[in-house]
């Protein structure tokens, strides 16, 4: 019961200047509600951002040689590749180990000549998690085994004049230092909607590049893990189990500067929520502050009656958290249809990115969505409560300080 | 010969305003007995004031000494003010200064809840308005009751506690000869059957004739003090 007459004065506050409090309210709601929608694409966000690293042929984790980190050299081979690949394929959390075996070579078609970084791939796996294969704008993909077929991106095809069935000659360095070379024909020509990204693109089956280079090896395991949260967890339990010689890298490590973009979106983001939620504070202390000086006389008579320091602060914080819930809530009235809608529909950027979708060789969804759950609740609530009792500790320490002589001589 | 709850001696109140310094009290001394009905008159800047603030702990001599209950205030902390006026006085202001938003029951309520009762603060505040004949209110707000009946609450809730000692400021300056009458009664019949002792400042004749004493103060100092069981009996 103790508590209670302060609790009651602290609720029945808000009814006191009514608009005010509205004002307050939808101060804190409209604060909470672009926080919320901002947060809600971010977390969303960078869940898009792990799904495209994983699908663009990156997958979660590596399975690389030792010192490839550091040397990021792709002629080092994973010891003892084919123990490593079951290890992966039996490891739990992992849905897809794809093996790639990678050698550079040229490719040639009448007189036109390019370089290219050529991909040894099983196509069963590669089909599993890499969303070229859907991206294939001619043509089909590999078939599991399959000898002198290629599939080669658009803005490749374009370079060398070719076109689907045309024949390629590949010329690469073999094991003993000769030339090797080999006549593919192109079965499938892949359009991702990068030009950066179908460059690139030179794919053939993991037998034939080992056949190729006269190396049986491969140069990394590309690993696609059921469930990206918890792919450090997946990352652990697999290291235990790869042969020495070998290591599992996630895509931070892999491609140290998406993880870098990750960080900075989020602390941008972090940043704007941060401006916005100080803005709330103070728009909300300047309200409350004016409520305070309105209650100077209430103030002191009540320090007078001997009311101590510790409960005017509680009710004014009491007070605070009123305000703060009922902003949460009309925050979260706010904030829901609109990320409900980005949720669902998303907004759509491929306009604004100019077709080019790709950065740092990861192809990114043009359509950008955003993540709705239950942590709107107590992030709303956080939000408001925090901002609420930040804006309250000034007006609070007003209050406290009231000369509760001045109940005695104020007049009404 | 009755206990002094109050000794004033040599109390100095100087008010620095910056550019002068004003002295509200000049070495004044008064003691106050258990079951005074006392009133504390003088023209405006006498001092009453001040002397209310100073022995309801609310402030602190410049120099001399304030004992209220046996208890040097110079020497107490903030927080053992606070609670020795929670706990041992009462307060009645001029402004009635009633807490807008909670009605007559709760702003009784919301006084014994500070000082820690528990359940029974709703029959004692309920027990306190029906005692001063003002249950009919109880379930008011301050601004759907009277001057006068949100001063007979703001009695009430000085009361609800049973302090020993009630201090009033003006208690009828803002009240008609009728309402001013009934609190004065109702004042009285707290100190003749509870034995509350009440000091008032005032200007109003009618406080006057209610008091068992009355102390004169001009610029600081007590000129004139009168005691009796009656104004009748200080004429």
């Amino acid at each position: 019961m103790t508590g209670s007459m302060v609790t009651r004065l602290a609720t029945r506050t808000l009814g006191r200047n009514v608009r005010r409090t509205i004002l307050s309210v939808l101060g804190i709601a409209v604060g909470c509600a672009v926080a919320l929608f901002m947060t809600a694409f971010m977390r969303a966000g960078m869940e898009l951002r792990v799904r495209a690293i994983a699908q663009s042929g990156f997958g979660h984790l590596r399975l690389a040689p030792a010192g490839w980190e550091e040397s990021r050299d792709e002629d080092l081979r994973l010891t003892d590749w084919r123990a490593a690949l079951a290890a992966a394929r039996q490891a739990p959390g992992v849905a897809v180990a794809a093996p790639h075996a990678r050698t550079t070579g040229l490719l040639a078609f009448g007189t036109e000549v390019m370089g290219a970084q050529v991909l040894g791939v099983d196509p069963e796996a590669e089909a599993g998690y890499n969303r070229l294969i859907r991206s294939l704008a001619q043509g089909r993909y590999l078939q599991p085994g399959e000898r002198g077929a290629v599939v080669v991106g658009r803005t490749m095809a374009t370079r060398l004049d070719v076109e689907l069935d045309d024949p390629l000659m590949l010329t690469v360095v073999g094991a003993g230092g000769d030339m090797e070379y080999a006549m593919l024909r192109i079965v499938g020509i892949a359009e991702t909607g990068s030009r950066e990204i179908d460059a690139g693109i030179c794919h053939v089956t993991i037998e034939e590049a080992m056949a190729l280079t006269g190396r049986d090896g491969v140069a990394e395991i590309t690993i696609a893990v059921e469930d990206a949260a918890a792919l450090d967890e997946v990352a652990r339990g697999l290291a235990a189990q790869v042969p020495p010689g070998n290591q599992v890298l996630t895509w931070r490590e892999v491609i140290p500067e998406q993880g870098g973009d990750a960080r900075s979106d989020r602390a941008f983001m972090n940043m704007l929520v941060g401006i916005v939620m100080v803005m709330v504070v103070l728009g909300v202390t300047s309200a409350q502050l004016t409520a305070m000086l309105e209650r100077r006389r209430e103030f002191a008579v009540l320090l007078a009656l001997g009311m101590r320091g510790i409960q005017v602060l509680r009710l004014v914080a009491l007070e605070a958290v009123t305000l703060g819930a009922v902003g949460a809530a009309a925050g979260l009235v706010l904030a829901l249809p609109l990320v409900y809608h980005t949720a669902t529909t998303g907004i759509n950027f491929a306009e604004m990115m100019g077709g080019e979708m790709a950065i740092g060789g990861v192809l990114f969804d043009p359509v950008f969505y955003a993540d709705m759950g239950w942590w709107m609740v107590p992030q709303a609530l956080v939000l408001s409560l925090v901002s609420a009792l930040v804006a309250s500790v000034y007006p609070a320490l007003y209050a406290l300080r009231t000369n509760p002589t001045s109940a005695l001589s104020l007049r009404p | 010969m009755s206990e002094a709850l109050v000794e004033v001696t040599e109390a100095h109140r100087d008010f620095d305003t910056g550019k002068v310094v004003v002295r509200a009290l000049r070495g004044l001394n008064l003691t106050v007995c258990e079951g005074d009905f006392l009133a504390l008159v003088g023209p405006s800047g006498s001092g009453k004031t001040t002397l209310l603030n100073l022995i309801g702990a609310l402030d602190t001599a410049t120099d001399g000494q304030v004992v209220v209950f046996g208890q040097d205030l110079a020497a107490l902390s903030r927080r053992a003010r606070a609670d020795l006026r929670l706990g041992s006085l009462g307060f009645v202001f001029q402004a009635y200064n009633l807490v807008p938003v909670l009605t007559a029951r709760e702003n009784v309520e919301f006084v014994l809840e500070l000082q820690g009762v528990g359940s029974e603060r709703r029959g004692r505040a309920l027990e306190s308005l029906t005692d001063l004949s003002l249950a009919d209110l109880a379930d008011r707000r301050p601004s759907e009751m009277s001057g006068g009946q949100q001063q007979r609450v703001a009695v009430a809730r000085a009361v609800a506690s049973r302090p020993r000692l009630v201090l009033a400021d003006e208690p009828t300056a803002n009240l008609d000869s009728e309402n001013s009458e009934a609190l004065l009664q109702m004042m009285r019949r707290l100190r003749d059957e509870q034995g509350m002792t009440f000091v008032f400042s005032t200007h109003d004749p009618l406080v006057v004739s209610y008091a068992t004493r009355v102390v004169s103060l001009r610029d600081g100092l007590v000129i004139d003090d009168q005691k009796g069981s009656t104004t009748a009996e200080l004429a």
